[in-house]
């Protein structure tokens, strides 16, 4: 295999008198198969690509040894096998975070998975129930005297076949005073149009339960 | 007999898939690309060892056609209907311009992320007492 090495250097159009090359300057020698893109010789006229090669395998002939060009292009190459090799002897020292990503690769495979079908006339699309959930969770716990504890969105079929409005099912604590029915119908408006703005889904039927009160807690200290 | 003898190419599995990927993540709101146990056993033995990393789209040609399965990460503010019919059309777009194959994309959202507020101090419009 044959490197193809940036020579760098000007062509003084005076080749040395080494072993006559009767190859066009920009062809490799017949057979070598690999090579595609036209290289630039050395100023010498010997392609450097085979001056690696005779590098490597020690066959370097009497130009080679003799030209600075040929000499300089040897020169590269024994510095990056050098430099590959030294590499190659350095253990494998794994990130700390390995074994966590794997095992957190593992469980999330492991996990089952329940999938909300998006409407799409481009081919089959869905959208992972618990992130769907996450999201309405996030819009509940945004809202004032209201924290989501726990929510279910499922996306039932419908008579023919294709997947009905979405149902979700929610629990929730409210603040410790508030109006709960006035709150919950918020709720109910704050998930049907996150439904359809966040997440493209129809939702048509809300179950609220709440299932606790909190108390606020004390602001910090000024 | 013709000077120019035709010139004929398959397009590979992981073209497909690099291609699909790369167009996936340009897509507005998508913001990774996340991939199976497989691909991310690879994907850390590749970042171990200094290799690239494998593809996150799995794609398979068969013949004229071909299927791709994505799975993206987008963030709270871009619809999921409307993000995984731009993800589909534009990846079909691409795998059919770079190799003429007919794509089918799959198309799962698995997450979305949320920006939550740093405080919740603005409970206090609430009327409670």
């Amino acid at each position: 295999m044959a490197l193809t090495p940036d020579t760098g250097t000007p062509d003084t159009g005076t080749p040395d008198t080494g072993t006559p090359d009767t190859r066009t300057p920009y062809t490799r020698t017949p057979g070598a198969v690999e090579a595609h893109v036209p290289v630039e010789p050395l100023a010498c006229g010997r392609d450097a690509a085979e001056v690696w090669d005779h590098t490597e395998a020690g066959t370097l002939d009497e130009h080679e040894r003799d030209c600075p060009h040929c000499g300089a292009a040897a020169a590269d190459a024994r510095g990056l096998e050098a430099m590959v090799g030294r590499l190659a002897q350095e253990p494998l020292v794994p990130p700390a975070t390995v074994v966590d990503r794997v095992v957190g690769a593992v469980l999330a495979e492991l996990r089952p998975r329940d999938l909300i079908p998006l409407d799409s006339p481009h081919g089959p699309a869905a959208l992972d129930a618990a992130a769907a959930a996450a999201v309405l969770r996030g819009v509940v716990d945004a809202m004032a005297g209201m924290r989501a504890r726990s929510c279910r969105i499922a996306r039932p079929s419908s008579s023919d076949g294709r997947p009905g409005p979405a149902e979700v099912a929610m629990t929730v604590t409210a603040r410790f005073g508030v109006d709960l029915s006035s709150t919950t119908a918020r709720v109910r408006q704050m998930v049907l149009a996150a439904g359809e703005q966040a997440l493209g889904v129809p939702v048509a039927r809300v179950d609220i339960e709440v299932v606790d009160v909190f108390l606020d807690e004390p602001g910090p200290a000024r | 007999m013709s000077d120019h003898p035709e010139t004929t190419f398959r397009a590979g599995d992981a073209l497909v898939a690099r291609v699909a990927a790369e167009t996936a993540a340009a897509v507005p709101g998508v913001v990774a690309l996340r991939t199976d146990l497989a691909g991310t056993l690879l994907g850390l033995a590749g970042q171990v060892l200094g290799t690239r990393r494998a593809p996150v789209v799995a794609a398979r040609v068969d013949g004229g056609q071909a299927e791709v399965s994505l799975s993206v990460v987008t963030r709270l503010g871009f619809n999921c209907r409307d993000l995984v019919v731009a993800v589909q059309r534009e990846v079909a777009d691409a795998v059919r311009a770079y190799t003429g194959l007919d794509t089918l994309v799959r198309v799962t959202v698995v997450d979305v992320l949320i920006d939550r507020p740093a405080s919740t101090s603005t409970d206090a419009d609430v009327s409670a007492r």
